[in-house]
């Protein structure tokens, strides 16, 4: 094992390489979760609890082995045990501690590894959690959820073993590629898995209803949490990957429609349907093939997004292998789509609905709009990311699409989208007079006209602009709207300050003002994208004591500074900011070479104000110190990162409000809207 | 009588219902096929030798790929030029955009296995491309 020191800490773990106790206890896990399927099968058949149990007790075991497989290959990476091909791949001595960690998931198998990890932990927890819920439900739930799991653990011990050993272990590995060092991959991608994997939770569920032939709402009330877990890691997780592509990718944007971000953006898409559709479930005990259909299309499309990474399929930057995890992919996903699809349809009769819709001007047909456009949108970005395929297939003829389509295509329904998040509220259950909604409509309206001619005025002359502005104004004052009534009552009810009011008003009902919360947070990220809208780009060759100019900045190169670490060339740059006679600041781009992994990479500067980002990088270095530097200026870009961090403020309220119990809603709508009825 | 009533009313539904998705259904066909023939959302891929042999193209988007011509690379300015090959014919590359830093990356280390797609306008012999990416050899499929 080389473990000779090599100038630093070797091991914070205080171990060698447990690389060979990985292989087997990823064998191990494999036959807990196949026993687990079959006891869980047995008892949920036979309705042997004592089966049930010890099939959930295996899960917990699978969960166990798998954890001790992944800590396992950790130990190999921090001893740097080369002999493991996968750790000569994805790590070198001279890569520092945290960033060992994200090594871990830097190539396809430890990627699997980590998602096999979070699956079968959460499951594990999941099931013993849900003890609570009805004995056949939970059965069949630990059946289904360990036949995910196997699926998973079969990879990792077939086509994709992390542990596989090299003949003769180089004396260094070929380091990690230095874009995945930086704190966003640290966290990006277990988000991301989190996210999918969270939501194989409520799917495992959602099947076992139907095969215990149940048509209530238990599955969705036992998961409620889950699914909102999941979702919001899955935010978190595409917004962590903007961000870092913005800081880390150097071409100045956050979202490129490359097909690895649509994979992890379609399953988010129908997982918000799902979110709001359940909902109805719950209040008027209708759309209840509909749930249990986004449920198997967001869990599908969830495995269809590390299909697409895994397999090679499609080119793009996330694509790491072309190895023959892929060919297992597709076969699963058209099991689990076809077998989702025939059990659905034989319950068809048992789960049609309880109520029907009472008229088209109520709240549930705002949901159920906001349902339809949510899968259209999903819908679009998949037919954008498989055309490629299917005309290739058709015509012979290759052909890529690109953003522009996305953007043709996505906006207009992502700003119905917006609209309707500030309608919806607005609308009653059941039904609603078109004139008491004309006149909860017009101060929003009128706020909304405010704004696009006060930009029209100012200078905006972009139609697409003023829409997404006009409507942005318009739901948050919709929204808005919505808390100042609720304080309003609380305040006049119980004297308390407006501070007291409004806090009184969202903790008694944190699943509604937590959701509106989310919303708000929504409106400021894509006020953050419409001012895409007035992005500049410019680039030039600068000689030492040259300048260029762009928007209203002066950006002077003063000269560049070179230096040594022991795991890159540094090149840094030093460009001089001004507005006027004014120093705005000074940003210090690089543009490095990394060592060990023998790779150019340049690191963005970022001067980033409410108003607007100024963005830097230096994409070319001549040996007399002449740079290329291309700079951005990118108005409103912070307004996403502030409305990522709301959703996930609004997501806690909601979480943490209680879960739902069986009610549904009796009374029309009150126009004085009584905030503290739910 | 009142057998008939809930199943008339049930099978106008079905029709509304049946409108109501056909409706929706023919909005977004329109709005996914509007979109894919507007100029710039789709681009084809072609070889050197298709692209060479074609002689004039319409000045629609192309994707080509090849390998680069090692030693062909010049910058001057912002303007990067390099030539690239299918192994029979070559293509000269025009670009104001900066390359990817997995190109120089490539470049660095075996000038002659760097391969791009560049996508692009054709005119006057040469693409002037709007975008070059740059397939990252071998680091993310090792498998020694």
């Amino acid at each position: 094992m080389p473990l000779e020191v090599q100038g630093q800490s070797l091991n914070p773990l205080g171990l060698g390489s447990l690389a060979g106790l990985g292989r087997p206890s990823l064998l191990a896990a494999l036959a807990f979760a196949a026993a687990s399927v079959v006891l869980c099968f047995l008892g949920a058949r036979r309705a042997r609890r004592d089966l049930s149990d010890a099939g959930i007790r295996a899960a917990v075991a699978a969960a166990g082995f798998t954890s001790w497989a992944t800590f396992c290959l950790l130990t190999a990476f921090f001893a740097h045990d080369f002999s493991v091909a996968y750790v000569a791949s994805y790590s070198s001595r001279s890569l520092t501690g945290a960033y060992t960690f994200s090594a871990l998931w830097g190539g396809m198998e430890g990627s699997l590894l980590l998602w096999a990890l979070l699956l079968t932990v959460l499951g594990a927890i999941a099931l013993t959690r849900a003890s609570s819920a009805s004995t056949d439900l939970v059965a069949w739930a630990g059946a289904v959820f360990s036949s995910i799991s196997c699926f998973f653990l079969f990879l990792l011990a077939v086509p994709a073993d992390p542990f596989a050993r090299l003949v003769a272990a180089p004396t260094d590995g070929q380091g990690l590629n230095p874009l995945l060092q930086s704190p966003g991959m640290l966290i990006h991608p277990p988000l991301l898995y989190l996210g999918f994997v969270g939501f194989s939770i409520p799917f495992a569920f959602g099947i076992a209803a139907l095969l215990s032939k149940r048509s209530d709402d238990e599955w969705l009330r036992a998961t409620r949490r889950w699914t909102l877990l999941a979702w919001s890691s899955l935010s978190t997780g595409i917004v962590l990957g903007g961000a870092w592509a913005y800081t880390e990718l150097g071409w100045g944007g956050y979202w490129a429609w490359d097909p690895v971000e649509n994979a992890s953006f379609m399953p988010w898409l129908t997982a918000t349907a799902f979110l709001h559709s359940i909902v109805i479930q719950e209040k008027r005990r209708m759309l209840k093939v509909w749930n249990l259909s986004l449920i198997l299309l967001t869990y599908v499309l969830a495995v269809f997004g590390t299909f697409l990474t895994r397999s090679g399929i499609l080119s793009s930057i996330h694509t790491f292998s072309e190895g023959d995890v892929g060919k297992y992919f597709l076969p699963y996903l058209a099991l689990v789509l076809i077998a989702g699809i025939a059990l659905i349809a034989t319950r068809l009769d048992a789960l049609s609905s309880e109520n029907r819709l009472d008229s088209l001007l109520s709240r549930e047909s705002a949901f159920m709009a906001n349902n339809v456009l949510f899968l259209a949108a999903a819908f679009t970005v998949l037919w954008g990311t498989v055309y490629p395929i299917v005309n290739e297939w058709l015509t012979g003829l290759r052909l890529s699409v690109g953003p522009p389509f996305f953007n043709r295509a996505f906006v207009p329904i992502g700003l119905a989208i917006i609209a309707l998040t500030g309608l919806g509220p607005l609308i009653s259950w059941r039904r609603m007079r078109a004139a008491s909604l004309l006149r909860l409509l017009r101060v929003p309206l009128a706020v909304a006209a405010v704004v696009v001619a006060g930009l029209g005025f100012g200078g905006v002359d972009s139609f697409g602009a003023l829409l997404a502005f006009g409507l942005c104004a318009f739901t948050a004052t919709a929204v808005g709207s919505e808390f100042v009534r609720g304080s309003r009552v609380h305040r006049r009810r119980e004297g308390l300050s407006w501070p007291a009011a409004l806090a009184r008003t969202v903790a008694r009902n944190r699943r509604r003002y937590g959701g509106y919360v989310v919303h708000l947070g929504v409106v400021l990220i894509v006020i953050g994208f419409a001012g895409g809208w007035a992005k500049v780009e410019r680039s030039r060759e600068l000689d030492a004591g040259e300048s260029m100019r762009i928007g209203d900045y002066a950006l002077s190169y003063e000269g560049l500074r070179s230096s040594e670490t022991p795991e890159k060339q540094v090149n840094d740059a030093t460009i001089k900011v001004t507005r006027g006679e004014e120093l705005v600041t000074v940003l210090h781009p690089q543009r490095n070479f990394h060592l060990a992994s023998r790779q150019t990479q340049s690191e963005v500067a970022i001067r980033t104000t409410p108003l607007e980002d100024l963005y830097v990088v230096v994409t070319a270095v001549d040996a007399d110190s002449a740079i290329v530097l291309r700079a951005f200026v990118n108005p409103l870009t912070w307004w996403i990162w502030v409305g990522a961090f709301v959703m996930v403020g609004g997501m806690g309220v909601l979480m943490s409000g209680p879960s739902p119990v069986s009610v549904t809603v009796p009374a029309p709508r009150r126009l004085s809207h009584a905030a503290a009825s739910s | 009588m009142d057998q008939a009533l809930p199943y008339s009313a049930s099978r106008s539904r079905r029709l509304k219902l049946l409108i109501g998705g056909g409706v929706i259904v023919a909005a977004l066909a329109t709005l996914i096929v509007w979109a894919l023939s507007r100029p710039g959302s789709t681009s084809f891929y072609m070889t050197v030798s298709e692209l060479r042999a074609s002689g004039p193209v319409a000045s629609s988007e192309l994707r080509v790929n090849g390998n680069v011509v090692p030693g062909s690379l010049s910058r001057s300015g912002i303007e990067t030029t390099f030539a690239i090959t299918d192994g029979s014919r070559n293509l000269a590359i025009v670009t104001d955009e900066p390359l990817p830093d997995a190109f120089s990356t490539a470049y660095r280390s075996d000038p002659s296995a760097v391969e791009v797609v560049a996508q692009g306008s054709y005119a006057g012999g040469h693409l002037q491309a709007s975008q070059v990416l740059a397939k990252c050899p071998s680091k993310f499929k090792a498998r020694a």
